[in-house]
């Protein structure tokens, strides 16, 4: 008997080999992913920064990540497609995919979402501020901006998280400082700091406020937990930036990613279909279901 | 001859049904198990509850977007893992004596499943699936499909419409799907009489009459839109169990879940059907949930029911068939609570003005 014929499926990922991962902080990794199957990895479209991903973890289920790594773009094969992400281990599918090691597989769907405008921005300040593991949203946006940094103004990336030992990206801090023009502030907060910390104490909002840094000409890249964004736009607002300066990613619970499950709605607003890049502006339209 | 209208009687109607339950579809029809009226599909046309009034405690949306159902298959043996998507759906099938309301309500999931990245698993049921939709003579207590834009012999969705008419019914065509399914059938039917628009009219009107729960403007949906963050909501929802019955029994409802069951060896990525009343709807894994408490949980039912229309759609979420109404343990009444809200929120903001 012919095997009945397949469903063309939304919801079928791609298998991915665990190629390496870095451990950020005791509960924060980054994994990178690579395409088990050649065929689909030259199939690959890549993405652009700001897009997430849905990652399986078989036996266990999907979660959300972004995309942490610099945007790859189709390259004739030149360089296969490596995808990387950086989770907090918090629950089951988390804590399973954290129990993952080299060589082993996973699954991927995506990527899905709107972006951040890079190109928009060009001529621009930019200042990437990221708390905890909110960097992970950012990062893929801030190293193609620093790959293009001759198209920006200055680059400001602050670095905030709880502790000493919650900051993300400790390792590689040093290569994005190197860049010219970039300036890399790293804070934790007050009793977060350790013996020897040469950075910043403070609530991010305050450091922030503390660079007195011109709003003229800048844009604000936003990613964190609500608690601090809402204490950031104050901040921003007193600082003299319009809502149009400041963008954000909104991070609502999602299931299926493409706009069916109706799980990531913000008034009329889906996170995966029409986010999860927003600005600040349009997060005054929305009504506060975030 | 009008050969897209014709007038049956009761045996003619299931002497039709049953030629269709021996051909190559599925028919599902209401039937009664155990005194409730489930749709189900036939083994018999004598099964078939076919009432001028009266409907489903569930509606058919299942037959279309399953309570639960495997979207993929998988095995996994150390580092090799195999997936297995779902197979086609399998035959073509009939949803057969469904309530205008409820095909309406099919009309919504379309508006979902096939937006946007269409959904082939749903794609290819819908496809496959004919409706005949059966009008209704009466309304019952809980019903107010006028009050929400609809009708008792609304044609929304339907590919072949059923009236109650003299005890018989009148059988109309309205699409392509419903001219093949009746095919050499109609050879032996009557004519329908010359005035039958004029009565199935008279019919529509007789059981908006019926109908005593207040209309819902859809200028509304703005007003409602505007409240959200109106305390109404709270005192309106204070008595809401979270149980989420409302959404399971709703046909426009389509919010769903998708979690794996497995074991160490193989496993499924699952959707099923899922609710905004329940609390861990929106919880996140770090404990924040946008919608921590039960007003907020329930002005999400209210809102994506009657507001938060997508652009270009002029119409509710909300199909009218009172199914919540009837069923919640609570008493909730979403109509009147529409109502409530509204009046709630235009007073805040008369109150605001002062
Ligand atoms: C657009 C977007 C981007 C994200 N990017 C990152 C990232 O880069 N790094 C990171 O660590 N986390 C990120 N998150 C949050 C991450 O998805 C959740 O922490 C994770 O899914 C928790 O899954 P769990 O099974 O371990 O937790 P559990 O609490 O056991 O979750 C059970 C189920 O709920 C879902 N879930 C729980 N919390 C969330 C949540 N906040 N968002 C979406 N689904 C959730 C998961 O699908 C999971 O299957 C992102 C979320 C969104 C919406
Ligand atoms: S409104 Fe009624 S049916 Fe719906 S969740 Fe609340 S108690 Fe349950
Ligand atoms: S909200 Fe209630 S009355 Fe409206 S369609 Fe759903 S179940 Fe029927």
């Amino acid at each position: 008997m012919q095997p009945a014929e397949a469903v063309p499926n939304l919801y079928h990922p791609n298998l991915m080999r665990i190629a390496g991962f870095a451990d950020e902080t005791p509960d924060v990794r980054t994994l990178k992913l690579q395409f088990a199957d050649a065929g689909e990895a030259r199939a690959f479209t890549g993405w652009r920064p700001g897009q997430f991903g849905q990652f399986t973890v078989f036996g266990a289920g999907e979660s959300v990540f972004a995309l942490a790594n610099k945007p790859w773009h189709p390259n004739g094969g030149a360089e296969p497609p490596t995808i990387e992400c950086t989770f907090r281990a918090i629950g089951k599918v988390t804590n399973a995919l954290r129990a993952l090691s080299t060589g082993q597989t996973v699954g991927f769907r995506g990527p899905y979402g709107n972006h951040f405008p890079l190109d928009d921005w060009r001529g621009k300040h930019l200042v990437y501020i990221g708390g905890g593991i909110g960097m992970a949203a950012l990062r893929s946006a801030m190293l193609e901006t620093l790959d293009r940094k001759a198209e920006f103004g200055e680059v400001l990336i602050l670095n905030g998280a709880r502790t000493v030992a919650d900051m993300v990206y400790k390792e590689e801090m040093p290569s994005w400082q190197a860049v010219q023009g970039v300036r890399v502030v790293r804070c934790v907060d007050p009793g977060g700091e350790g013996e020897g910390w040469d950075g910043e104490v403070g609530l991010l909002p305050n450091v922030f406020e503390k660079l007195a840094l011109d709003p003229a000409d800048r844009i604000v890249v936003a990613c964190g937990p609500p608690v601090m964004l809402h204490y950031l736009f104050l901040s921003l607002g007193k600082l003299g930036y319009r809502p149009e300066q400041v963008v954000t990613t909104l991070e609502n619970k999602m299931k299926c990613g493409i706009g069916h499950c109706g799980r990531c709605y913000v008034g009329p607003f889906s996170v995966c279909r029409d986010g999860p890049v927003v600005t600040w502006a349009e997060l005054n339209e929305l009504p506060k279901d975030y | 001859m009008d050969r897209t209208a014709w007038v049956l009687n009761e045996t003619e109607l299931r002497a039709w049904l049953q030629d269709l339950i021996a051909g190559e579809r599925t028919v599902v029809a209401p039937v009664a198990e155990d005194g409730v009226v489930v749709y189900r599909p036939l083994a018999a046309a004598g099964q078939a509850v076919l009432e001028p009034r009266g409907k489903a405690r569930w509606s058919p949306k299942e037959f279309l977007f399953p309570r639960t159902e495997a979207l993929y298959s998988y095995s996994f043996k150390g580092d090799a893992v195999a997936i297995t998507d779902p197979p086609r759906p399998e035959r073509p099938q009939v949803l057969f004596g469904v309530r205008s309301c409820d095909a309406a309500g099919l009309a919504r999931l379309d508006e979902i499943f096939l937006s946007g990245r269409t959904d082939p698993l749903y794609a290819a049921r819908r496809e496959a699936t004919t409706v005949v939709t059966a009008g209704c003579a009466a309304a019952d207590p809980e019903c107010f499909c006028t009050a929400v834009g609809g009708s008792p012999v609304g044609e929304e969705a339907a590919d072949l419409q059923l009236v109650p008419l003299d005890g018989g019914w009148l059988l109309r065509v309205l699409s392509g799907k419903g001219e093949a399914l009746v095919g050499e059938a109609a050879a032996g039917w009557s004519a329908p009489p010359a005035e039958s628009g004029e009565r199935v009219a008279a019919l529509e009107r007789e059981v908006a009459a019926q109908i005593g729960r207040n209309p819902v403007p859809q200028e509304w949906a703005k007003v409602l839109e505007g409240g959200f963050a109106s305390p109404s909501w709270d005192r309106l929802a204070a008595h809401c169990l979270g149980c989420s019955i409302c959404a399971y029994v709703c046909p426009s409802c389509s919010c769903f879940d998708m979690n794996h069951e497995a074991n160490a060896w193989c496993g499924e990525q699952c959707r099923s059907w899922d609710a905004c009343t329940f609390v861990p709807f929106t919880l996140h894994a770090s404990g924040h949930n946008p919608r921590a408490t039960r007003g907020g949980r329930y002005r999400q039912r209210v809102l994506h029911k009657f507001a938060f229309t997508a652009e270009g759609e002029a119409h509710f979420r909300c199909v009218g068939c009172g199914r919540c109404v009837a069923l919640c343990p609570a008493g909730l009444d979403i109509s009147q609570i529409v109502t409530a809200a509204a009046a709630a929120i235009q007073e805040e903001g008369a109150d605001a003005a002062r």
